[in-house]
């Protein structure tokens, strides 16, 4: 039977670790019984794929490998030096652990679930004292970070080893997708969706991307990134102008009494007309016209005109009234 | 495949914990790590296969009898290991979204901010990865710190709140059973008034009060939030949409069953939901880039809404169109 992989990367980080010298990969492959049932059953070439794969598992956990070119005998070795892999202090008190350990489980998403958990766990090892904790009662609240969408993962690797990418983006309204270039800078989780920032490089500028209307895989491509990473990437004013909490107008409304609750919350001044109406004052910003349209009778927009114009053309649609059906398309999110 | 990175992760730290730990308790361990006793146990498999061997045969003697574990032959193997950069990723960017969530108590928040500034330091070069991550929670503080309360006091809370589907304020109470922040905040709690579970958004609620009762939800299972908060019933009524492109975010904020590509770049889109009033504002937002094609009721209360809202425009508005748009 095959010997699991987790054996397979624990017996070599136990090697790796725990040697004086480098060792080269024949004595690796030695030294671990899965390195030389693969060597017995297969190629050689078999055996190096795995090991290349192995060395590559080992990092993204953490181990800092060191390749030694010279000490063995034209024999590349291979070394994973304690003062390099040690954590250093880190003195948490049981508040602080209890109030990270809370937090660490937000992530819904495998990959980061996993190295959260793992970071945990290589705390706990070291002696961060999580087990004191609950002697008071913390926010009774549980945060999660959803990443459903497929092209999370890849970009997360890809923003993290600046690697560029291409993939498929539909824009919003757009009828069919495009193929886009992109060297990824940063990912941001704004009302539960995620967004990318980078460089466009056909466009020659940033850009940001939803990762929800990437289509069909992100591919990596080879080389590095060609344009300067910025210090500072703000993903979430961009997105947030976009979303219409940028307004800059206001405009003013007719509103039905108890009506529209959210569109009240975000009143800036409110009058009473007579018994059964009020007039508000509300931001104007990107998308207000669907919002409105959406209260149907609860609302009449006083001003200013293009937006009184903009709902009423939704308006008309629905209702069937909808005579120049080639209008411009309305603003959507 | 993640799973064996996971478990080489977990044996790692495991080796080093239990140096320090004869004789440890395998329910202990298995809380401490946040695994399974059954995937300790496997580890404990596994163990026993690892070690040193290039020095001749140095395996790890650690054995259990399924209620304690020992290791035979202490040795020095492991370390405490520095995070690598994705578990210093994953740790601060939770611990920063969570510490900048509006009504958190302030003493989570200063923990958590302290800890975030020494995982910064312990981690270094680890830890740069972190800013390329960024995580927003909704700013809906205005009724939490209530709600907190209402849950650790485990007391009933009276509700104004607005129902998206009605479109108009309800009162009830209901019994808190937890508060989840997923993109938005909402209060999972046993509604008195329609017996069931429900959730609330808390930028719905209009006001609140904690109430002297307490409360008292029937025993439920948790439900299982994977695949969402809010996922309709099996037996909810279907609705199909038709959209065009401009209409495709339909699929992003509405749980569906099905979204059937159309030639003009929009979809066909299936979904069920208890309310299905609350798709007549759904239709009303579409505008011209979708409509409801079925069931046919629902359709014909969009239009009619649409034309009482029209109404109110004048003749002009429901008659020509605009002057200008």
């Amino acid at each position: 039977m095959a010997i699991a992989k987790a054996e397979r990367l624990m017996n070599l980080a136990l090697c790796l670790m725990n040697t004086r010298r480098p060792l080269s990969k024949k004595e690796l492959r030695d030294s671990v019984e899965a390195y030389r049932e693969a060597s017995a059953a297969g190629s050689e070439e078999a055996f190096n794929r795995m090991f290349e794969r192995d060395k590559d598992d080992l990092r993204e956990l953490g181990l800092v490998i060191d390749v030694d070119e010279s000490s063995l005998d034209g024999e590349v070795g291979y070394v994973a030096r304690r003062d390099r892999n040690r954590l250093p202090e880190i003195a948490l008190d049981a508040e602080e652990a209890a109030a990270l350990s809370l937090a660490a489980r937000v992530w819904q998403q495998a990959r980061l679930a996993g190295a959260a958990s793992g970071a945990l766990q290589k705390l706990r090892a070291a002696g961060v004292p999580f087990e004191a904790a609950a002697d008071r009662e913390h926010t009774a609240l549980e945060p999660r970070i959803p990443a459903r969408e497929a092209a999370f993962e890849p970009l997360l690797l890809a923003a993290r080893d600046r690697r560029p990418v291409v993939f498929e983006y539909r824009k919003a309204g757009a009828v069919r997708a495009e193929q886009r270039s992109v060297e990824p800078w940063a990912l941001e989780c704004w009302h539960g969706h995620w967004y990318v920032a980078g460089w466009d490089r056909d466009r020659k500028d940033a850009r940001v991307f939803r990762l929800s209307r990437i289509t069909g895989r992100v591919r990596t491509r080879s080389g590095g990134f060609t344009a300067d990473v910025p210090d500072h990437v703000d993903v979430r004013e961009n997105v947030a102008r976009f979303a219409g909490e940028g307004a800059t107008a206001t405009a003013r409304i007719r509103l039905r009494r108890g009506a529209a609750f959210p569109l009240r919350a975000k009143a800036l001044a409110s009058d009473p007309v007579d018994a059964d109406w009020d007039e508000l004052e509300i931001p104007y910003g990107y998308g207000l016209g669907a919002w409105l349209a959406e209260f149907g009778a609860d609302v009449v927009v006083l001003g200013p005109d293009d937006l009184r114009a903009d709902v009423v053309a939704r308006l008309r649609a629905v209702a069937g009234q909808d005579t120049d059906q080639n209008a411009t398309q309305g603003a959507q999110r | 495949m993640s799973n064996a990175i996971d478990q080489t992760r977990r044996m790692l730290s495991l080796v080093t914990y239990l140096r320090e730990r004869p004789g440890a308790r395998v329910g202990e361990v298995a809380r401490a790590f946040g695994i399974t006793e059954q995937e300790l146990i496997g580890d404990l498999n596994v163990l026993p296969m690892c070690g040193t061997s290039f020095r001749g045969g140095d395996l790890l003697d650690i054995d259990t009898d399924g209620e304690r574990i020992w290791w035979h032959n202490v040795d020095d193997v492991a370390q405490p290991l520095r995070l690598a950069a994705d578990e210093a990723t994953a740790l601060l960017v939770a611990a920063r979204a969570v510490a900048g969530l509006p009504g958190l108590r302030e003493r989570d928040r200063q923990a958590l901010t302290r800890a975030v500034a020494k995982i910064e330091s312990s981690a270094g070069e680890s830890a740069q990865g972190s800013a390329r991550v960024g995580v927003t929670f909704e700013a809906e503080g205005h009724v939490f710190a209530d709600v907190d309360r209402a849950l650790s006091e485990r007391r009933r809370l009276w509700l104004r709140y607005y129902s998206y589907g009605r479109g108009g304020m309800t009162e009830r109470e209901v019994d808190p059973i937890r508060m989840v922040t997923e993109g938005h905040t909402y209060l999972e709690a046993w509604c008195r008034v329609s017996e069931g579970r429900r959730m609330f958004r808390l930028d719905r609620v209009a006001d609140l009060r904690v109430l002297d009762a307490p409360a008292d939800p029937p025993p439920l299972e948790l439900r299982d939030l994977s695949e969402g908060l809010v996922r309709p019933a099996a037996d909810d009524p279907e609705v199909v949409l038709e959209v065009g492109p401009g209409g495709r975010w339909v699929t992003e904020y509405y749980a569906h069953d099905e979204a059937v590509e159309l030639p003009d770049g929009g979809l066909r889109i299936t979904l069920r939901t208890p309310d299905p009033s609350g798709l007549r504002r759904l239709a009303l937002r579409l505008g011209r880039d979708g409509r409801i094609v079925a069931p046919a009721d629902l359709a014909e209360q969009a239009r009619a809404t649409a034309a009482e809202a029209l109404a109110a425009y004048g003749p002009d508005a429901a008659e020509q169109a605009p002057a200008e748009s």
